[in-house]
């Protein structure tokens, strides 16, 4: 029988809200990859966002706000063959968790970040998020935005993330072909997710999005992928993505901006040091007989503090 | 009584090669047979400020240190002026001659504080504000000065082409056990087995060590007690840092993920040099099988604490090392842990506090703190060991406890155990079982990861095994959020109700000890590493006539209430004794027992508590003189 990758539970976000989107798109993406659901983990943090693992019919951990990074991490470090998507806010990933997500992309751990990108704290009645334009002013607001907003595509890119892209919630198919890619990306992929949020942010409605974005591979020629090993080909596909980061406002590109899978993911540096991390992970490691006798001993790990003549 | 019986400081500038000298000194000791027992002390500095190796020599087990020590080695100019009061009658005082005439404001690298309590001495004794003038008041209280010149004595082993710096503590720690007796073939050994086997090393040390000798038996002034032989073993040395590091290796440990913070990164460190090995595979024909840990630092304490949870989580024994202000980022996880009964281990090595407080000093400043981490009513355990074999146990148990009852473990020590040397034969594999958790064994599509069960404890299922769900919500038997209050209540009960499970599960001796004898006119109450110096305690106390007992708390959270209310309740004179301000220990007790005690013997200078000084403070008490005795020793 096909797994179901929906719960049953009511999905409680407002009507009309772009997290609806992403959600279908998700499930969709994982109907198609096919993986066994017990070794998908969806990984979130805190806010609206953070109920996707819940509605999910994979694993799912839904952490601490800011954390979901790190929470992702531990997964894959102790078994490297499992799945994992992040679902996050951009609260989460470009505010309180912001230091996590910059160390991310210096590790390059085989994982998917989906940032959840509607400019607004939802959960708590509508406050700017990093996303949101200085001068703009939402209903939840008292005053104006006086703080600049980041461009997390561009950050992403800065910080050496080895998949970059951007998709708008609300066009799921565009959507789900973008976040399969993203899970298939061996080193960790960011996904800028514009999505609507219909209570909190009049402004950028699912109306003024569509009005804005086009794909990038609509241009023929565009090809965001680091082919070969070689820094000449990833410099000028990196300047490229940068490039196309800095376009918004009057036209918003989605799709990939950059790929490149010639540095290693954090996996493979351990496996230098570790080399039978991915066939006897941490996770499944035997620590000890049957009768619970550890199977480390001190004698042989620690000869070296053995103090003889 | 023991024949042999040498305290012993070596001083100098951090950077200047203390930690080779306390590792030839202890090393070799330990290669000639003899027990021994040493600390670090140090300045947050990497090179300059002023750092000594304390230890302790005996011929039987030794477990405490003591003013004033019989051997002071000076390196540089700044020791004499700092260690002046260390010293007592027959004190030898190994300095460098060259540095006689270097002035108290000359030495640089010294606190503006700390000069200021010098100058105020040596005035007060009419000395001069030099190293001469700091020599001379020591001379006074009868200390024996052994005057050297580092510089020619290197250059008399090595000729001038080597730089003397270099060698002032390998020559240090030589003349030093010469002065102390030590045949010359176990100081070799010692260093060897520091320095290694290379050629040019090897007689470069040969030299040094020939020279060091010669001087101390051509001395006329200096009258050497040559040290008996004693049966040689293999041993290890450790630190409490590698100990813990052992412990959690032997108990399964797959993956430690870290912030780099003092004390509690040399464990990781340490770690990192031992992170791929061989297993030993029991069956009829035993094999070997490779494997290794994973050490991730991490970005910072927050995500330290959470990739070890979620790998907890994916089946590895895990856990994460820190100190207080990493603890402190780490609180909010914590509760994380608790809520999702996650088995996660966190070794808290406790430093002089608030904020970054003395960041390399001793403290027992954290116990509440860890006691009540987390925002929230959740279980946790908290252990504490107070040496290097506990600490390898505890190491193994905590991960035991994590997975048999779900939940967090705060494995609490504090720096003094992380920086001092002990010397064991090896380790108990018995008292090392590892146990794991309640396993769901079935593969369905149901799995609830929180179901209710009689004992409060869920069958356990990892990421990877079956599908769950986990949440810092409140949550349903499947991990779904739910505000339902009846099903808020029953988790909040089953939770709770684990803490019970855990304590009648849990053996006595792992909760708390009574040393010493039953019926005792002095109890002693402690935690952590003071175990060693209290044991030591109740044999001179016991050899003076005095009877006393040690009340030794080891498992903080669930408190054995019982057991320390009845021993409590039984005695006569009780002593608190704690490195901290508040008497965190006592207020513990009171807070679980209902029992306040009220004599205090309190330590928050950051220093090594001492056996003299603990003695003293004790005897201060048991005369009514005072009910709070602050001890206040060490440079």
């Amino acid at each position: 029988m096909e797994h179901n990758y929906r719960t049953d539970l009511w999905v409680d976000w407002c009507p009309g809200c772009g997290d609806f989107g992403i959600l279908g798109a998700l499930q969709q993406s994982l109907a198609e990859l096919g993986e066994k659901p017990e070794n998908i983990v969806v990984a979130s943090g805190i806010g609206c966002s953070a109920k996707t693992p819940h509605y999910v019919n994979v694993s799912g951990i839904h952490t601490l706000h800011g954390r979901g990074i790190p929470f992702a991490t531990g997964i894959k470090l102790a078994n490297p063959n499992m799945t994992v998507i992040l679902d996050a806010g951009d609260g989460d990933m470009l505010s309180i968790g912001a230091g996590h997500f910059v160390a991310a992309g210096r590790r390059n751990i085989d994982m998917t970040i989906i940032i959840h990108n509607n400019g607004v704290y939802g959960l708590t009645k509508g406050q700017s998020s990093p996303t949101m334009p200085r001068g703009m002013k939402t209903k939840g607001l008292q005053r104006p935005n006086i703080y600049d907003s980041l461009n997390p595509v561009n950050l992403a890119l800065s910080v050496g993330y080895t998949f970059v892209a951007r998709a708008f919630a609300f066009d799921i198919k565009g959507s789900k072909d973008i976040i399969t890619r993203a899970i298939k990306h061996k080193g960790t992929a960011v996904v800028d997710m514009l999505q609507p949020c219909p209570t909190y942010n009049e402004i950028n409605t699912k109306e003024w999005y569509e009005k804005r974005v086009y794909y990038l591979n609509k241009d023929p020629t565009w090809d965001p992928v680091v082919k070969v090993p070689e820094p000449e080909e990833a410099e000028k596909k990196y300047k490229q993505a940068v490039d196309k980061s800095l376009e918004w406002e009057e036209k918003i590109p989605l799709g990939v901006f950059y790929q490149n899978e010639q540095v290693p993911s954090y996996e493979e540096r351990i496996r230098n040091n570790f080399p039978t991390y991915f066939t006897d992970s941490p996770s499944l490691s035997r620590i000890c007989n049957d009768d619970g006798t550890p199977v480390a001993r001190m004698e042989r790990i620690f000869a070296d503090r053995l103090i003889r003549k | 009584m023991s024949n042999v019986d040498i305290d012993l400081i070596i001083g100098g500038p951090q950077g200047g090669g203390i930690d080779s000298a306390a590792q030839i000194i202890i090393r070799s000791f330990s290669i000639a047979g003899y027990e021994a027992y040493g600390i670090r002390e140090y300045h947050s500095n990497i090179k300059g400020r002023h750092s000594y190796f304390h230890v302790r020599i005996k011929d039987d087990l030794v477990r405490s240190l003591r003013y004033p020590v019989d051997v002071l080695a000076c390196l540089d100019a700044e020791t004499p002026f700092v260690h002046m009061n260390d010293i007592t009658e027959n004190t030898l005082v190994l300095f460098d001659q060259d540095l006689r005439n270097t002035k108290l404001a000359q030495v640089l690298t010294m606190e503006g504080e700390t000069k200021k309590h010098i100058e105020e001495r040596l005035v007060k004794e009419g000395c001069e504000l030099t190293v001469n003038g700091a020599l001379e008041c020591m001379k006074r209280s009868g200390a024996k000065l052994v005057p050297v010149s580092f510089r020619d004595l290197v250059i008399k082993a090595l000729g001038p082409n080597k730089p003397p710096a270099r060698y002032a503590n390998t020559l240090g720690a030589s003349i030093s056990m010469a002065l102390m007796g030590l045949d010359s073939e176990f100081t070799r050994s010692g260093i060897e087995s520091v320095f290694g086997k290379k050629k040019e090393v090897l007689e470069d040390n040969e030299k040094i060590v020939k020279v060091a000798y010669d001087f101390v038996e051509k001395n006329d002034g200096i009258s050497v007690k040559k040290l008996g032989a004693k049966v040689t073993k293999e041993r290890y040395i450790l630190t409490g840092n590698e100990a813990i590091a052992i412990g959690k290796v032997i108990g399964g440990l797959k993956l430690q993920t870290y912030y780099p913070i003092t004390p509690a990164a040399d464990e990781s460190f340490f770690l990192e040099g031992h992170d791929y090995f061989e297993e030993v595979i029991a069956g009829e024909n035993e094999s070997l099988s490779k494997s290794g840990v994973v050490i991730v630092q991490a970005e910072d304490e927050i995500a330290a604490i959470a990739m070890a949870i979620s790998g907890a989580m994916t089946g590895a024994r895990t856990a994460t090392g820190t100190s207080g202000p990493g603890f402190s980022l780490m609180a909010e996880a914590i509760g994380y842990a608790g809520i999702n009964e996650i088995p996660v281990v966190v070794s808290l090595y406790q430093r002089g506090g608030p904020s970054t407080g003395l960041p390399t000093r001793n403290s027992q400043a954290d116990l509440l703190f860890a006691v009540h981490a987390g925002h929230g009513d959740f279980p946790k355990l908290v252990l504490s060991s107070g040496d290097v074999n506990e600490g390898i146990e505890d190491a193994v148990k905590a991960f035991n406890y994590a997975e048999m009852f779900q939940m967090p473990v705060i494995h609490i020590l504090d720096k003094n155990f992380a920086n001092s040397f002990y010397v064991i034969d090896g380790i108990d594999y018995s008292k090392m079982k590892i146990k794991r958790w309640k396993l769901h064994e079935k593969n369905d599509e149901e799995y609830e990861r929180f179901k209710f069960t009689e004992d409060g404890i869920s069958p356990m299922s990892f990421f990877g095994k079956d599908i769950m769900w986990l949440t810092g919500d409140e949550h349903n038997e499947f991990g779904h959020i739910t505000e339902d209050p009846e099903t808020r209540d029953k988790m909040m009960e089953k939770r709770m109700h684990k803490l019970e499970v855990a304590k009648n599960t849990i053996p006595m001796e792992d909760q708390a000890i009574l040393f010493g004898e039953k019926d005792a006119d002095v109890t002693l109450v402690s935690w952590g590493s003071n175990k060693g110096l209290l044991l030591d305690m109740l044999d001179k106390l016991k050899s003076e006539g005095v009877r006393a007992n040690f009340l030794y708390i080891r498992l903080m959270a669930p408190f054995p209430s019982e057991f320390v209310l009845n021993v409590l309740k039984n005695s006569k004179l009780i002593i608190d004794v704690e490195s901290n301000y508040t008497g965190q220990l006592a207020q513990l007790i009171e807070q679980n027992c209902g029992f306040r005690i009220d004599n205090y013997l309190l330590k928050y200078n950051g220093r090594h508590q001492t056996l003299d000084e603990t003695y003293d403070g004790i005897k201060s008490i048991m005369k009514g003189e005072s009910k709070r005795v602050v001890l206040r020793n060490g440079a």
